[in-house]
């Protein structure tokens, strides 16, 4: 485990051979380097954490700029443009699509067909509930981060009576049912926020990130009160503890930068976890249903499997593209945190 | 009537009609025979043939007896009370299979229609000259499935309790609005006893019961399993509904309540008296709240332990193509209108009605909506679904029914200088449905030049917000099921005022209020029963060119699916379910 304080760079007796098996022949500079930057000499040497990482890239950009392939493409995922195809012109009385797949072959102006009931595009629908995984995912982790982080050091380093109340409330949220609490906000969203489509959008998108740091925070406040109880009693604690540092520069100079490593990682796997919640809890019908999402049509898909089955593996496809490469990249950057790792 | 589960884009109320007409057995000019399975034209006159002669027993050329016939569906049984059944599940399945009464439909093959014969009763009653008292005659060695004899006291009884509105909430209110003391008489559980129930006389084989009002309908309601017979001992309301006692061809065996129900044969049943029920299956199951998706794989793959299966749950869209190439599905309509109610006090000017009506994107909300267009949805035009007796046939749009027209939609608004004019009406954002639908409706509306505004609840509350005049919304929707084929079913209940200002909206989702129409409805019910029928037809054709208070979005059809075993699933269009006094399994 790095010790080191952050700016400070000591190369720790642990870290050391490590290191130097590693780096010895490549390299004469035999100065002390963060952990940090060893991680990233190691990813970068890291050909799949290299693919998935470009995958995700693509991804990214394609999500950040739907709007604008959706116009050079001219699809669409509402009608609020008058070119986009109205259902009766694009879907016969049953339903299925009269012009490109499933029965007629592949058309190059849809070119993932055309969703039955709506008639959107199901490129332009794929891209932009990618955009809205992505958004949910970033901003719970972001938060979820946040509130685990923070109360995770504050749990391990408090000693007493406020680690017990704290650890006492993690185990509380722990023991909640996660889907239960999303069935029974979802009807409540609906009914506080129910003034028009467009609030509820915006009300189902924050609820969805809402529902996700509720349930979400536990595991990283554990994982961090765990390591803070172990790094507390480090000399350079107790270092600074005695020449009268304040607690909050204790808390947020001395153990926060040592916490890097486990929080990346952290960061890193729950990405893609929440990637897999929203699109679950859209296919449950308690997500999104005012913004394009990927679960939902998942399960709009389900249905029409047997005769329009592109309707189902795109949408799978993508989730499934995009969960692997976050896994992947988070399993590599946990490797190139890990000093136990050799390759 | 009641759909069997409450669904947003119909969510039809119980129909019951103020006074009525039609139903006479002059069987006009049915129509086209043959030809289509689905008859969207006359709808099979939906039951208004009657043949009050008919005599047992029935049978079927080439039927063989044996076999259990597996039901699904995904909506549950609501009460099995036959006091108490109302809706389109329980009511059909009690009349049916379990529970005989007066009179009953039988399915004329030939024609595709429903055609009223006697049951229990030896003709379709007798009247007396002002239709206030009809007098029925029972049959002979008549029995319950525990072989107690049916006594007319037990019919004496079933009316009584078809009173009591406060121990059945759920089941028809026709004796009230008809029989007399209606209004006085509480029923017996409410009430006391039979103490002050005058409506019903027994006298031997002899029932004489006795209308506070006209009432020529009778044998119509005399068809529902609320008036059939129910023994006084055996008939408390909280284990009766658990177990009616069988007189027909099958009895209960096991039933979980909303989940589950076989139903075995009843030893007792007499087929010699029944015209019109046969038993050929030894068992039906019926497996409740299955999912649809299941279900329509099921009955897709028809594997060799389910061909003896059928439902009575529309299929779905997407599954309609593959399931009507294999043959084995039963198409046919039912006397339903769907419709878009502007509230008459908010939007007052008749050409935003209007142009609401020429606007409104009727092939998109088909597919957006999941019905399947000419099957499930038909193009409708007047307030009264065919088939129902007196409908005149007109066109109150300048283009076909079921047809948007954008630019008059825009001309129109214009005309009425309300370009930009505020739409706000209720979809439920947990309803894949209805939530497809509300996105073509905005877009179309707000093509038109309307301003759309779409307002979010949810498919628990839907019913409450419709219902409260104060809900901030201006256009509801709605549906309407006939009980029996007269336009009295269709005008009072929807198109007559309401206290609203009291917060009684009844079915007038509308609001629709306007003497001269009140007036009209009132002098109807007052007129001979002859002229009736005919002057419903005008009186829709008045009310749609001078007021045009609904836009009538589609008419009601079903299509069921069964497995390659099942024969003789047909639909019955009185009420939209399979026919299953035909029904047998074929073991070749």
């Amino acid at each position: 485990m790095a010790l080191s304080t952050g700016t400070d760079e000591i190369v720790s007796g642990a870290e050391g051979p490590d290191e130097k098996s590693e780096e010895a022949p490549s390299s004469k500079n035999l100065a002390g380097r963060s952990p940090t930057q060893i991680a990233l000499e190691r990813l970068r040497k890291d050909k799949v954490a290299l693919v998935c990482s470009a995958i995700l890239l693509v991804l990214v950009l394609l999500a950040v700029f739907a709007p604008l392939i959706c116009d050079w493409l001219n699809i669409y995922v509402d009608y609020s443009n008058p070119d986009a195809p109205r259902p009766s012109e694009v879907l016969g009385p049953d339903n299925y699509p009269i012009i490109g797949p499933p029965d007629h072959g592949f058309i190059w102006s849809h070119p993932l067909g055309i969703e039955p009931r709506t008639g959107y595009d199901n490129l332009a629908y794929i891209l932009y509930g990618l955009r809205t995984s992505l958004m949910v995912a970033v901003l719970a982790t972001a938060f979820s981060t946040v509130v685990g982080v923070t109360l995770g050091l504050i749990a391990g380093y408090a000693r007493g009576w406020v680690d017990s109340a704290l650890s006492f409330f993690i185990d509380f949220f722990l023991s909640f049912p996660f889907i239960l609490g999303a069935l029974a906000l979802a009807p409540i969203i609906t009914q506080r926020f129910g003034g028009s489509s467009d609030s509820l959008a915006r009300a189902q998108l924050l609820s969805i990130v809402g529902v996700l740091v509720f349930f979400g925070w536990m595991g990283l406040a554990r994982l961090i009160r765990g390591q803070v109880l172990s790094l507390r009693e480090r000399e350079f604690v107790q270092a600074a503890q005695v020449i009268g540092v304040p607690t909050r520069q204790v808390l947020f100079k001395e153990l926060l930068p040592n916490l890097v490593a486990p929080i990346v990682v952290a960061v890193s796997l729950s990405l893609p976890g929440y990637v897999a919640a929203e699109a679950g809890l859209s296919y449950l019908g308690i997500g999104l249903t005012e913004s394009p999402s990927l679960g939902r049509m998942v399960n709009n898909a389900t249905n029409y499997f047997e005769n329009y089955p592109l309707y189902l593996w795109s949408p799978v496809i993508v989730i499934m593209i995009m969960v692997i490469a976050l896994n992947l990249v988070g399993d590599s950057i946990r490797d190139a945190f890990d000093p136990k790792t050799r390759r | 009537m009641r759909l069997k589960k409450p669904i947003i884009a119909v969510a039809a109320v119980s129909a019951f009609a103020l006074a009525a007409c039609g139903g006479s057995s002059d069987g006009d000019s049915a129509g086209d025979e043959g030809g289509s399975s689905v008859d969207v034209n006359t709808s099979g006159d939906t039951g208004r043939d009657q043949d009050p002669t008919r005599e047992g027993p029935a049978s079927i050329d080439g039927a063989t007896e044996g076999g259990t016939v597996t039901v699904l569906s995904a909506s549950g049984l609501n009460t099995m009370d036959p006091t108490e059944a109302y809706y389109q599940n329980t009511t059909s399945i009690l009349t049916g299979l379990v529970t005989r009464t007066l009179t009953q439909y039988a399915y004329d093959e030939e024609n595709n229609k429903m055609v009223l014969v006697p049951d229990m009763a030896t003709d379709l009653g007798t009247p007396n000259d002002d239709f206030t008292e009809w007098t029925f005659t029972l049959k002979d060695g008549l029995t319950y499935e525990d072989g107690t004899p049916v006594e007319a006291e037990d019919f004496v009884w079933s009316a009584a309790r078809s009173m009591d509105r406060e121990a059945f909430p759920e089941g028809p209110g026709f004796s009230n609005e008809y029989f007399e003391g209606g209004d006085t008489y509480k029923g017996p559980y409410t009430g006391n006893g039979l103490k002050g129930f005058t409506a019903v006389t027994a006298d031997g084989n002899t029932l004489t019961y006795k209308m506070k009002t006209p009432f020529p309908d009778m044998p119509y309601w005399a068809s529902f399993a609320a008036l059939g017979p129910i023994p006084q001992d055996a008939s408390d309301p909280e284990e009766y509904r658990l177990h009616p006692l069988a007189t027909g061809p099958y009895m209960f065996d096991d039933y979980v309540p909303e989940k589950s129900l076989r139903l075995v044969r009843n030893p007792e049943w007499n087929a010699d008296s029944d015209p019109a029920r046969t038993a050929y299956p030894d068992e039906y199951v019926f497996d409740l709240q299955t999912e649809s998706t299941q279900i329509d794989q099921i009955l897709k793959e028809d594997a060799s332990g389910d061909q003896a299966t059928l439902t009575y749950d529309d299929i779905l869209a997407e599954d309609y193509r593959d399931l009507s190439s294999t043959g084995r599905m039963s198409e046919g309509t039912f006397p339903l209108t769907s419709f878009w109610a502007p509230d008459y006090r908010k939007i007052t000017d008749i050409k935003i009605r209007q142009a609401i009506a020429y606007a409104y994107p009727y092939a998109d909300a088909n597919r957006a909506g999941g019905y399947i267009e000419d099957v499930t949805s038909v193009p409708a035009s007047t307030l009264m679904p065919p088939g129902t007796a007196g409908r005149k046939e007109f066109n109150p749009l300048e283009v076909d029914p079921g047809t948007t027209d954008v630019e008059k939609a825009k001309a129109l608004l214009e005309e009425a200088d309300a370009v930009g004019y505020e739409i706000k009406w209720l979809y439920a954002t947990d309803d894949d449905n209805s939530v497809a639908a509300k996105d073509v409706v905005e877009q179309a509306l707000t093509d038109a030049g309307f301003t759309a505004t779409p307002v979010p609840t949810t498919i628990a509350d839907f019913s409450t917000l419709r219902s409260d005049p104060d809900t901030d919304i201006n256009v509801r929707s709605g549906g309407w099921i006939a009980d029996w084929p007269s336009g009295a079913s269709w005008f009072p209940p929807l198109l007559k005022t309401t206290d609203v200002d009291a917060g009684v909206v009844g079915a007038n989702y509308s609001m629709f209020s306007e003497q001269s129409v009140d007036d009209q409805i009132q002098t109807i019910l007052a007129s001979p029963i002859e002229e009736q029928a005919e002057m419903w037809g005008e009186l829709d054709e008045t009310i749609a060119t001078e007021y045009y208070p609904l836009i009538m979005l589609r008419y009601g059809g079903v299509a069921q699916a069964h497995g390659s075993a099942v024969e003789g699933h047909f639909i019955d269009n009185t009420i939209g379910m399979p026919t299953w006094k035909n029904i047998w399994v074929n073991q070749g």
